[in-house]
């Protein structure tokens, strides 16, 4: 497979903040990469890193940031906007984020196409008029004159998609896209972005905290805590066997139908996710850590659990395994 | 069962004018349409349905906050309408989905939990200190967190300090609105595990509202489903999760995600008509979206078939249940 995105050792410090310490990611061509975990662990951070829209103040070093190839880690502002909206594209969990309340959803639409494309208006409407039939809006005419406020919540997400779609990117990063919609919307939008991907080939990474919705959808997930990716497999291999003791804890949260009786209570994190400061070491999570011990305040080690799934953990691979026998 | 009934409705429903601009008329939005139902001291009703379907518009009823257009609260079997307002905050106390809009900044978190006391204007005020310090215990929070402002508490203390508020009158029923809809979901299970510690140890009754299915089978014993301002479902917990009955309940229930790869993202059915409270669809409100609905469905309204496995509103479960009844 090749890598369409590849993130090496990407650090970002905010103020006193290290938002991001030491991450690497890869999406594939094809693939969707799920960054999952609690908020404020570094995932809107790491996203808006490759995008080239961190906020004022950051500052951000990376060894390698490849997209299709090309290392754009040097780019500057200018080369970022020429890819942003064009080869690479964003939606996020507020779709009034990218949407601009003053204009029709057709002009927000084909300005995108007229801005990176020259493409000539009406050849941008029929475009706009396409996707948006595409994302399984029905009356895509009508919906081009609406202003973005006319429009519910699901729809508005749908339109948002469709405007990330317009200049076919390699590349879509979606965070938190249904967080704020109704569980049967949110389940709409991700058989959606599951449709597209396959039809378009498109490389998708999904940031999200629900670990449903990457169960659901990812090819590969990296668990973020603290800035750093903690644990990282392909889906099937996480969920079957997690090694994280941060995984392990999030995965005994969730309530799932049919799972936990009643009167028993869900398995818990104590604690909160910590902000962490440039100079920190040891494992970020040591304080919440049911296993933790001495070796935790040193440096951490990144293991091999299996082919493809690496754990950032002092614990030897398997120790889950060894302990239940 | 009334004698036993923690919260009991009856007919309930609440009516909202709605502008629609400078010159339309205003529009009626019937956000709770004919709701009745009890539940019984000591039990959890959970309620569940998309936003918009009338979940908080029902709690503010039930809580007093709101005046119903028609119908009865019945609170530990007193009428709620005419109930001295410190009276009723003995009974029935909230608990709100944001902490953080609820608690006012400028207060320390033991001023903002001795508030209920000081209200009833009865409590001396060693029995206040005394009560403000078994509250912030009960909900696991420190004598120090006592002494410090809302916003050096994270959102899981947060939601502490607003439960041990709902709880330092000692009241018989608590509404939760999206306890923990705000709340990361290490911080979720958390907050759930002590609500249902609560329940258990002070007898406790809830009426639990999320848009969570998931998290309102882990708490409640009794499940009603809303849509469009109706209960459509009103079924015993486990028989719902396991046999779900209304069409809509099962596309709720078939579009929770739970933590298993390789089972896809599931089809829900459901089409992208959103229901608009401020038209009500004739016939059943939702055959629009229902992916089975028989002809009849969009000009006859349902009745409600009431058996031993619960309470549902859909034709076709009419048509299923009927020759049982004949
Ligand atoms: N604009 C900002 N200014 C200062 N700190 C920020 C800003 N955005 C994020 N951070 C900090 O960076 C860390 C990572 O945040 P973020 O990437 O947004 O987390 P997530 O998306 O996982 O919830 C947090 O400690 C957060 O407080
Ligand atoms: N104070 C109000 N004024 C006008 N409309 C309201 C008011 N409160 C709620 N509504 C309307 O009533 C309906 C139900 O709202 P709500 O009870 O908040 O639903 P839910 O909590 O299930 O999301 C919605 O259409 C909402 O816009
Ligand atoms: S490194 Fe130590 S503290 Fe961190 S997760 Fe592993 S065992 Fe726990
Ligand atoms: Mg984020
Ligand atoms: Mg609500």
């Amino acid at each position: 497979m090749t890598a369409l995105l590849e993130v090496r050792d990407l650090r970002v410090t905010i103020g006193s903040t290290a938002a991001v310490r030491g991450t690497s990611i890869t999406v594939n061509k094809g693939e969707t990469h799920c960054l999952v975990g609690e908020s404020g662990c570094g995932k809107s951070i790491s996203a808006l890193s490759v995008m080239g829209l961190l906020p004022r103040g950051s500052k951000r070093e990376t060894t390698t940031l490849r997209f299709a190839g090309e290392e754009i880690g040097s780019f500057g502002e200018k080369q970022m906007e020429r890819l942003r909206g064009d080869r690479m594209a964003m939606i996020f969990q507020e779709p009034m984020t990218s949407l601009n309340p003053a204009y029709t959803v057709g002009s927000q639409m084909t300005e995108v196409l007229r801005r990176h494309r020259g493409t000539p208006r009406a050849q941008a409407v029929d475009r706009a008029a396409e996707l948006l039939a595409r994302v399984g809006i029905t009356a895509p005419g009508l919906r081009l004159g609406q202003y973005p406020h006319q429009l519910s919540g699901g729809l508005r997400q749908r339109v948002m998609i469709a405007m990330a779609l317009m200049c076919d990117p390699e590349l879509l990063i979606a965070d938190e896209p249904t967080t704020a919609l109704d569980v049967t919307v949110q389940a709409q939008i991700l058989r959606l972005l599951a449709t597209l991907q396959k039809e378009l080939g498109l490389g998708i990474l999904l940031i999200t905290h629900d670990l449903g919705v990457v169960a659901r959808i990812a090819d590969r997930v990296s668990v973020m805590y603290a800035g750093e990716v903690v644990e990282s497999a392909p889906t099937a291999a996480l969920f079957a066997a997690p090694e994280h003791p941060y995984t392990r804890g999030l995965l005994t949260c969730v309530p799932v139908p049919g799972k936990v009786r009643r009167d028993e209570p869900l398995g818990s994190i104590p604690g909160v996710v910590p902000r962490v400061s440039p100079g920190f070491t040891g494992c970020g999570f040591r304080d919440r850590c049911s296993q933790a011990h001495a070796a935790c305040s040193g440096t951490i080690p990144r293991q091999t659990v299996s082919d493809g799934h690496e754990l950032l953990c002092t614990l030897a691979p398997g120790w889950v395994a060894r302990e239940a026998a | 069962m009334s004698d036993a009934a923690a919260i009991e409705v009856r007919g309930l429903r609440r009516e909202f004018r709605v502008r629609q601009g400078m010159f339309a008329p205003p529009k009626h939005v019937i956000a709770v349409d004919d709701v009745s139902f009890a539940v019984p001291a000591g039990s959890v009703l959970g309620v569940v349905g998309e936003s918009g379907c009338g979940k908080s518009t029902l709690a503010r009823l039930i809580l007093g906050l709101l005046e119903p257009t028609a119908g009865d609260v019945l609170v530990d079997g007193q009428r709620l309408s005419g109930m001295d307002r410190r009276a009723r905050a003995r009974l029935i106390q909230p608990v709100f989905q944001d902490p953080f809009a609820s608690l006012n900044p400028k207060r320390r978190i033991r001023d903002i939990v001795s508030m209920p006391l000081i209200a009833q204007g009865s409590f001396g005020r060693a029995e206040i200190e005394r009560r403000v310090d078994e509250a912030l215990d009960r909900v696991g929070l420190s004598r120090d967190q006592g002494t410090r402002f809302p916003a050096q508490l994270s959102g899981g203390q947060r939601q502490r300090v607003a439960i041990a508020r709902a709880l330092v009158l000692r009241p018989r029923i608590v509404v939760c609105d999206e306890p923990t809809s705000a709340l990361d979901v290490s911080v979720q299970a958390q907050i759930l595990n002590l609500l249902a510690e609560l329940r258990r140890d002070l007898g406790l009754t809830y009426l639990f509202i999320s848009h969570n299915l998931a998290v309102v089978e882990h708490i409640a014993s009794e499940v009603a489903v809303m849509y469009l301002g109706r209960i459509v479902e009103r079924t015993e917990s486990e028989a719902l999760f396991a046999t779900p009955r209304h069409p809509y309940t099962r596309a709720l229930l078939a579009s929770v995600l739970t933590p298993e790869p390789g089972l896809g993202v599931p089809d829900v059915g459901l089409g992208d008509i959103m229901p608009d409270p401020a038209n009500i669809p004739p016939g059943c409100r939702f055959h629009p979206r229902c992916p089975v609905a028989l002809p009849r469905c969009s000009t006859e309204a349902p009745p409600l078939v009431d058996d031993a496995v619960g309470l549902v509103e859909c034709h076709l479960v009419d048509v299923e249940a009927a020759p049982a009844h004949a």
